[in-house]
C-alpha cells in the first residue's frame, strides 16, 4: 500500500496549490468518416491556426492502472496514461493522470475532471511497471489538432493496437467515425471558460454534437 | 420652502451625476474593448454591452423625468468669469478633458440650443410638415405602411423557406452517430473493446501480464520503441488472445 499512498499524497499536494492548470473542461463527440473533411474545413475557418493549417498527430497511448496489493471491492485503481508521439521521433513522452469526471447539473456546460500531465522519457514504462502498474489497454490515435484561444480541439481516429496481424502496420480502426474532443486545461475555479466552450460547440452543430458524456452510463 | 427645494435639487443632481458616471464608465469600457480586444470580442458580448448602455440611458432619463426631480430647465447656469489660464482644479474635476475655462470652450459646454445650421434645418422640416394637408399625410402614411408590409412579407417568406430547408436537412443528413460517439468515448476513456486482458468469463487473462512485461524486456536506454517493433510484439501474442478479443466483443456489442 505504500507506493499508491505516496503517489496519491503528492497528487493531492499538487492539487492544493492552485496555480497549476489541473482541471480539464471536456466535451466529446464524433463525426462519421465521410464527413470528417467538412468538419476539418469548418474547424480551419473557426480556429486560430488558420495560416499554418491543422497540426497532424499520431500518438500511441498506454493506459496503466495501479491496484492495491490486496484488492477489495472498495479500493479504486489509480489510472495513469502514457502517451508518445509516433510521428515525431524526439518528442518527450507524456505521463498523465485523469481523475473522476464531474458532470454537475444541467447549468454546467462541460464535464470537469482533474488532470495532471508531465513530460517524461521513455523509461517511464519501466518505472511504472516496477511500481506495480499494469497495462490496462492501449490504442493509437491519428488525427488533427486545432487551437482556439485556450481551447484545444482534436479530431482523431482511434485504432486498436495489434488488432489486425495480417496488416503490416497492425492497425484496426475501432469504428467508422472520428472522435472529436474539445478541451481546456485551467486552474480550478475558472468556470467561465466552460461557457466559451459551449458557444464554440454550438458552432459545430449539427456536424458534430459535442456533449457531456457520462462514462458511468456507457457501461463497462 | 426654499431649503426643501434646494435639498431636492441637490439629491437629484447627485443621482444624475451617479448615473452619468455609470454611463461614462460603461462607454469607456466598451471603447476599451473595441480598441484592445477587437480580435477576440464576439458579437453577443458586444450586444450585451450595448444593452447595458441603453439600460443606463433609460434609467438616467427616468431620474430626470421623476416627479421629485426639480425641472432643471428652470435653472440658469451663468458663466461669471472666463479665463484663458490653465485651471488645475477644473482639469482635475473633468479628468483632464477641460483644462481652461476660456471663451472658445465655454459656449460649447454651456450650449442649450442646437447648432444654428441644425436649428435652421429643423425649422425647415417643421414648416414643411406643418404645410402638409391632412389627406396628403394620410396618403403618405398608407404608402409607407404598404412598403413596410411588403418588405416584411419578403423576409417572413425567406425565413419560412430557410426553416423548412434546415429542418429537412437536419432529419435526412446524419453527420455523426451517437452509437459511435459512445463507442469511441468508452474505448478511449475506459478501454472498452481495447482491453487485452479479460476473456469472456470475466477472469483476467494470464497472458495479459506477458503483454505488459514486453516493454520491460527491452534493454534500458534503448529509447523509443519503433512502431514496427511494437506491432511485432503484439503479433507474437498467442493466437488464443485474438479469439478471446473476438468473442469478448461479441458479448459486449458496441452499439449498446
Amino acid at each position: 500500500m505504500g507506493a499508491p499512498g505516496t503517489a496519491m499524497d503528492s497528487l493531492s499536494a499538487a492539487l492544493k496549490c492552485n496555480i497549476i492548470p489541473n482541471q480539464e473542461y471536456l466535451l466529446q463527440g464524433s463525426v462519421l468518416d465521410q464527413y470528417v473533411e467538412v468538419l476539418l474545413h469548418r474547424l480551419r475557418g473557426l480556429c486560430d491556426n488558420v495560416d499554418s493549417g491543422p497540426e497532424s498527430f499520431q500518438d500511441h497511448e498506454l493506459c496503466f492502472t495501479l491496484r492495491a496489493a490486496n484488492p477489495s471491492p472498495t479500493s479504486i485503481a489509480l489510472p495513469l496514461r502514457v502517451r508518445r508521439a509516433l510521428d515525431v521521433a524526439d518528442a518527450p513522452w507524456q505521463l498523465r493522470y485523469v481523475g473522476q469526471q464531474e458532470l454537475g447539473d444541467k447549468s454546467r456546460p462541460t464535464v470537469v475532471r482533474s488532470s495532471i500531465d508531465m513530460a517524461c522519457t521513455s523509461t517511464i514504462v519501466e518505472f511504472l511497471t516496477e511500481l506495480g502498474c499494469r497495462v490496462d489497454f492501449e490504442y493509437t490515435a491519428r488525427g488533427y489538432m486545432f487551437r482556439k484561444g485556450r481551447m484545444k480541439i482534436t479530431v482523431s481516429k482511434i485504432f486498436k493496437v495489434g488488432g489486425m496481424p495480417n496488416k503490416p502496420e497492425g492497425l484496426e480502426p475501432i469504428s467508422q467515425s472520428y472522435l472529436v474532443e474539445l478541451s481546456v486545461l485551467a486552474p480550478s475555479g475558472q468556470d467561465a471558460i466552460a461557457e466559451d466552450m459551449r458557444i464554440f460547440a454550438e458552432q459545430l452543430r449539427p456536424l458534430v454534437q459535442l456533449e457531456k458524456i457520462d462514462y458511468k452510463r456507457l457501461g463497462n | 420652502m426654499q431649503q426643501r427645494e434646494e435639498k431636492q435639487l441637490e439629491s437629484a443632481l447627485e443621482s444624475i451625476i451617479q448615473r452619468v458616471n455609470d454611463l461614462k464608465n460603461s462607454i469607456a469600457s466598451m471603447i476599451f474593448r473595441v480598441e484592445n480586444e477587437f480580435e477576440s470580442i464576439n458579437w453577443p458580448t458586444f450586444l450585451d454591452n450595448f444593452a447595458l448602455i441603453s439600460g443606463q440611458l433609460i434609467s438616467l432619463s427616468k431620474v430626470i423625468s421623476h416627479d421629485k426631480c426639480p425641472s432643471l430647465r428652470n435653472y440658469t447656469v451663468l458663466p461669471l468669469l472666463l479665463c484663458p489660464e490653465k485651471d488645475e482644479q477644473l482639469a482635475q474635476v473633468t479628468e483632464h478633458r477641460v483644462t481652461t475655462f476660456s471663451h472658445d470652450l465655454v459656449p460649447d459646454y454651456l450650449r442649450t440650443k442646437l447648432e444654428p445650421s441644425a436649428e435652421k434645418k429643423m425649422l425647415q422640416l417643421e414648416q414643411k410638415a406643418a404645410a402638409l394637408t391632412y389627406e396628403n399625410a394620410q396618403k403618405q402614411v398608407a404608402a409607407y405602411q404598404k412598403v413596410i408590409q411588403h418588405v416584411w412579407d419578403i423576409i417572413s417568406k425567406a425565413r419560412e423557406e430557410w426553416e423548412v430547408e434546415a429542418g429537412s436537412r437536419g432529419s435526412t443528413q446524419q453527420n455523426s452517430s451517437v452509437a459511435d460517439t459512445h463507442l469511441l468515448v468508452a474505448a478511449v476513456g475506459m478501454g472498452k473493446g481495447l482491453k487485452l486482458g479479460p476473456n469472456p468469463n470475466g477472469q483476467p487473462n494470464p497472458t495479459s501480464g506477458g503483454m505488459m512485461v514486453a516493454p520491460q524486456g527491452r534493454p534500458a536506454g534503448q529509447g523509443q520503441i519503433p512502431p514496427s517493433t511494437q506491432a511485432m510484439t503484439m503479433n507474437k501474442a498467442p493466437s488464443a488472445i485474438k479469439t478471446n478479443i473476438k468473442s469478448a466483443s461479441q458479448i459486449h456489442p458496441y452499439g449498446r
